[in-house]
This record gives C-alpha cells, sequence and structure tokens, in this order.
C-alpha cells in the first residue's frame, strides 16, 4: 500500500548552512518549534530525539539519522517512542536544502504516514516552517511557536 | 485515483486587510509574483487576469468568490499553447486571524489528471507565497528568479 507522502517546500532568504544549522541547532529549535529541540550527534546511523527543551526526558518523537550532508540532504527516521518497534508506525522525513541565487529552497518529504500521524505532521510542519522562515529573515520567530506546545508534533 | 489538489498553508505577520491588498492589488502583486501584475475589478464573474511586465496577458480566468478581507477565489490557466488541451482551475484563498498572525490557506483544484499546468502550479505556489511572506514581514520580496523554478516554457 502506498500513500502519497506529505511534501512542504518553503524559500528563506538565508544560505544553505543557516538553514541546515537551524534544523539541528536545540537554541534555534526551541524559538520555531513550541519549545521543542533535535538532540543528536547527526552521525548517520545515531539515534536523534525531539524533546522539550526544557525537559530533555520528555521525548515526543525519536528515530535515526539516515542520512546527514550538511547543508543540503538530512533523512531521518520518525516514530512515537511509544511507536519506535512498529515498523507500521515508523515514518520518514527527507529535509533538502538547496541554493537558489543566495536564497534556500527547503523541501520536506515526510513519507510512510499512517493516518494517525499525517493528521498531526500537516497541521505542525506549516506553522514550525513558517516561523523557521521568519526566524531567519527577521532575527526573531513568531509567538505561537516560542510558546511550549504541549506534545502534538 | 483522485484528482489532483494543491494545497498549502503559510502563517505571516500581518493583519487580513494588508494581506487582502497585497493578494488582489496589482502593483504590490508585480513585486513578489514574478513581476506578474494582477488585473481584475473584482467582481463575482469578472474577468481575472495575470499581465505581464511588457503588458501582455500570461495566464486568465473568471472572479468566482469575493469576500474581503476572508475569502477570494477566481480561476485561472496559463496561455500559451503547452496547456491548450487544459482549463481554468480554482484557486482559493482563506485568511484566517491567528494571534497577531494571518493563517492563509491557498487551495487550488480541478485539474485534468496528469496535467502540465498542475506540475507548473505547484513549483510556482510555494516559491510565490514565500515571496509575499518575506515582503510583508520584512519589505523585501525574495530575490530568486523566475528561471529558478525550472518551469519548462
Amino acid at each position: 500500500m502506498s500513500k502519497p507522502d506529505y511534501i512542504y517546500v518553503v524559500y528563506i532568504q538565508a544560505p544553505c548552512e543557516t538553514v541546515w544549522d537551524a534544523l539541528i541547532d536545540p537554541e534555534m529549535n526551541k524559538e520555531y518549534w513550541g519549545r521543542q529541540c533535535n538532540l543528536s550527534d547527526w552521525k548517520v546511523g545515531s539515534r536523534w530525539q525531539h524533546a522539550n527543551y526544557d525537559d530533555h526526558s520528555e521525548v515526543m518523537v525519536l528515530g535515526t539519522v539516515l542520512e546527514s550532508d550538511r547543508p543540503h540532504r538530512l533523512v531521518l527516521s520518525w516514530a512515537r517512542p511509544e511507536h519506535a518497534g512498529n515498523p507500521d508506525k515508523v515514518s520518514k522525513v527527507t529535509f533538502t536544502v538547496e541554493d537558489q541565487f543566495g536564497a534556500s529552497k527547503l523541501t520536506i518529504v515526510h513519507s510512510e504516514l499512517d493516518d494517525e500521524m499525517r493528521n498531526a505532521i500537516s497541521g505542525g510542519w506549516p506553522p514550525i516552517l513558517s516561523s523557521l522562515k521568519t526566524l531567519l529573515e527577521t532575527g526573531e520567530a513568531m509567538p505561537m511557536t516560542r510558546r511550549n506546545w504541549k506534545r502534538n508534533a | 485515483m483522485s484528482k489532483p489538489e494543491f494545497i498549502y498553508v503559510t502563517y505571516i505577520e500581518t493583519t487580513p486587510d494588508k494581506l487582502w491588498h497585497a493578494l488582489t492589488d496589482g502593483d504590490f502583486t508585480a513585486r513578489y509574483w514574478f513581476g506578474a501584475r494582477l488585473r481584475s475589478d473584482w467582481k463575482v464573474g469578472s474577468a481575472f487576469e495575470m499581465v505581464r511586465s511588457d503588458g501582455t496577458v500570461s495566464d486568465a480566468g473568471k472572479v468566482v468568490e469575493c469576500e474581503p478581507p476572508r475569502r477570494l477565489a477566481y480561476t485561472f490557466i496559463n496561455l500559451s499553447d503547452k496547456y491548450k488541451n487544459e482549463y481554468p482551475a480554482l484557486a482559493t484563498f482563506v485568511l484566517e486571524p491567528y494571534g497577531k498572525l494571518v493563517k492563509l490557506t491557498l487551495t487550488h483544484e480541478g485539474f485534468v489528471e496528469d496535467g502540465k499546468f498542475y506540475a507548473g502550479i505547484s513549483k510556482g505556489w510555494p516559491a510565490i507565497l514565500s515571496s509575499l511572506k518575506s515582503l510583508l514581514e520584512t519589505g523585501e520580496p525574495l530575490q530568486i528568479p523566475f528561471e529558478a523554478l525550472k518551469m519548462e516554457g
């Protein structure tokens, strides 16, 4: 069974390296991702976690770093902690960052989704990525993404 | 197989009135829409046109809904021969206040299956709406030439 991927494209007036670093830097994550952050050493094969910035033991999403090629490509497996052992519940996120005349084209493809995760991420990626763009272009993220979000990622 | 539909959601730090103006004022659209000036009197049933900087019309259709500053819908099709076997598809913009932001939802639907026009607009909208967000939030649109989208024709 193959279901359509979730795809979101946003253009950001910033170099690719800046966009890449913003995806994995907890200090930046917390500003545009509801005070949550991404934790890993970002080496291929390493574990990664998406957690509450103020309490890293509160983990919302975890997985494995499948590809890590700064500043152009980052591929992660993505599951809720309670579902990490169930292959049917593990999805995949591919971030691609391409240079566009000094700006960056950021493409997120979220694939291998079940209905529940599709619903969750379809509402999540647009505010997160809108706020990432605002943060990198204006220096300040959107207020709604700087507050703590209850686990809805 | 379901017919293709393009949906894009973005959050912009602006007001519904400013966003409405940005979507309907030709002088303003020319700044972020790869130079395209939208031309219409915005009455339901009236003609809708995209005008290039040299004065020629690239795309044409009709206004279907106009409820400032909440809801705008129009059909259009690109007039090049490439799309001569396709027909105008419906683009609907919904503007919702979201705290100090506006949530903008674009739904573009009514394409022929496997049509070229759908492929074209799927590349165009993320760049256009990213540039719109930059212009409203920073005062400057994105500096990406149309050729960067790699649309054929």
